[in-house]
């Protein structure tokens, strides 16, 4: 009897304990020791690095143009931005002002980006204002629209898809963030990111990019931008702010050529 | 050997298409007139050595007198170290002709293009030649 009951609370224990894992496991964090040691395939590269914009790529920094068929609320914002231009002037320079660049824009400032692969997550610093991306690789979906909150870089997850990295982004806030200057991003942008090294080495990053925005622009919006690993001590990413008192001393940014 | 060349050419890409293009990093540059070139002869009155801009203030006075503070905006010190600069370049007090891109609507700033200090010495935002790769 008492080999019995010995069994039956084994059991029952053995039984809570399976429960609790299961229970806890899809809330497990990406740095958690049991997720980032759960056995995946081998990842075909690491994207962990510094890296900087290659400016001499076609298209630059810039994501236009060519530019996408706008919606008529962005073609307004669109045409404002032209017309100040051709008045010497610059529309809504939010970044100026503090405001976060987003993403894809935050990925090409003419600062370093800093990435950091683990199996579960890849982190991107850049360093301009130290915006952070947080890429979850641990198979999870997207948040659910009812609890994310909305921000300039997004919610991103990310799988493998053979040699690609692939970035699948939404969850963006649509106040004071432009893919362009002109071009409104909304609550509907969407983004994936193809990610790929190529060059000699894996020096060179390339990422091909696939925008849609329902309330901004007509179909597909395609891009690919270049980046070139830099490894040089100089060019790591460091702690950058904008301050309120440093724009007093930064006199474009005051500049009564800025269009609110 | 040849991998060290394509680092070197590597970095220097980096350092000019950036230094072709520092107040993209920021903000946009359309409040400053870039055909034109005021210079500024007159006293450090501040040295901002900060991220993601560096800046001064000068004191330039007049023909009669009056004294007027430019703000001067400048690139990361990343950039001016590779040129040069230290975070003790500058300090308040210091006798300076420095060139500028003035703003379009007139007011006392712009951005920067050189500066001459007491010793005759000239600085600019641009390194003199590429740094050897890191290895």
């Amino acid at each position: 009897m008492r080999l019995i009951m010995g069994v039956v609370v084994a059991l029952a224990l053995a039984s809570a304990g399976v429960a609790a894992q299961q229970a806890s496991a899809p809330d497990l964090g990406v740095l958690a020791p049991t997720n980032l040691s759960k056995p995946r395939p081998a990842a075909p590269f690491t994207v962990t690095g510094t890296w900087f914009i290659d400016l001499g790529f076609p298209g630059s920094w810039r994501f236009g143009p060519p530019y996408p068929k706008l919606t008529p609320d962005a073609q307004k914002h669109f045409d404002a931005a032209q017309k100040a231009r051709a008045e010497g002037k610059v529309y809504r320079d939010d970044i100026g002002q503090c405001w976060p660049a987003g993403v894809p824009l935050i990925m090409t400032r003419v600062w370093s980006v800093s990435m950091v692969q683990l199996p579960t997550v890849v982190y991107m610093i850049s360093g301009f204002m130290n915006s952070l991306r947080v890429i979850n690789m641990d198979g999870r979906p997207h948040t659910d629209p009812d609890l994310v909150v909305r921000t300039f870089n997004g919610d991103s997850i990310g799988r493998w898809e053979g040699a690609t990295l692939v970035i699948d982004t939404t969850g963006f806030i649509d106040h004071h963030h432009w893919i362009d200057n002109g071009i409104p991003a909304s609550d509907q942008l969407h983004i994936v990111e193809r990610v790929k090294l190529v060059g000699p080495n894996g020096t060179k990053m390339q990422i091909e990019y696939t925008m849609t925005d329902s309330k901004s622009w007509e179909g597909e919006w395609k891009m690919t931008k270049q980046w070139n690993r830099v490894d040089a001590r100089d060019m790591e990413i460091a702690e950058v702010e904008c301050l309120p008192d440093l724009n007093s001393h930064i006199p474009s940014t005051q500049s009564k050529e800025n269009v609110r | 050997m040849r991998f060290q060349r394509f680092q070197k050419f590597q970095w220097f890409l980096v350092v000019a298409m950036a230094m072709a293009a520092p107040a993209f990093a920021h903000h946009a540059a359309a409040g400053i007139d870039r055909t034109k070139s005021v210079t500024l002869a007159g006293t450090v009155k501040a040295f901002g050595w900060q991220n993601p801009h560096s800046w001064m203030e000068v004191e330039v006075p007049n023909e009669a007198g009056v004294v007027t503070t430019w703000k001067v905006e400048m690139t990361s010190p990343a950039f001016l170290i590779r040129a040069g600069w230290k975070a003790t370049t500058l300090k308040p007090g210091d006798k300076v002709t420095v060139k500028v891109f003035p703003l379009r609507d007139g007011d006392p700033g712009g951005l920067f293009q050189s500066v001459t200090l007491a010793d005759g010495s000239t600085l600019t935002e641009r390194a003199a030649a590429p740094r050897p790769a890191a290895q």
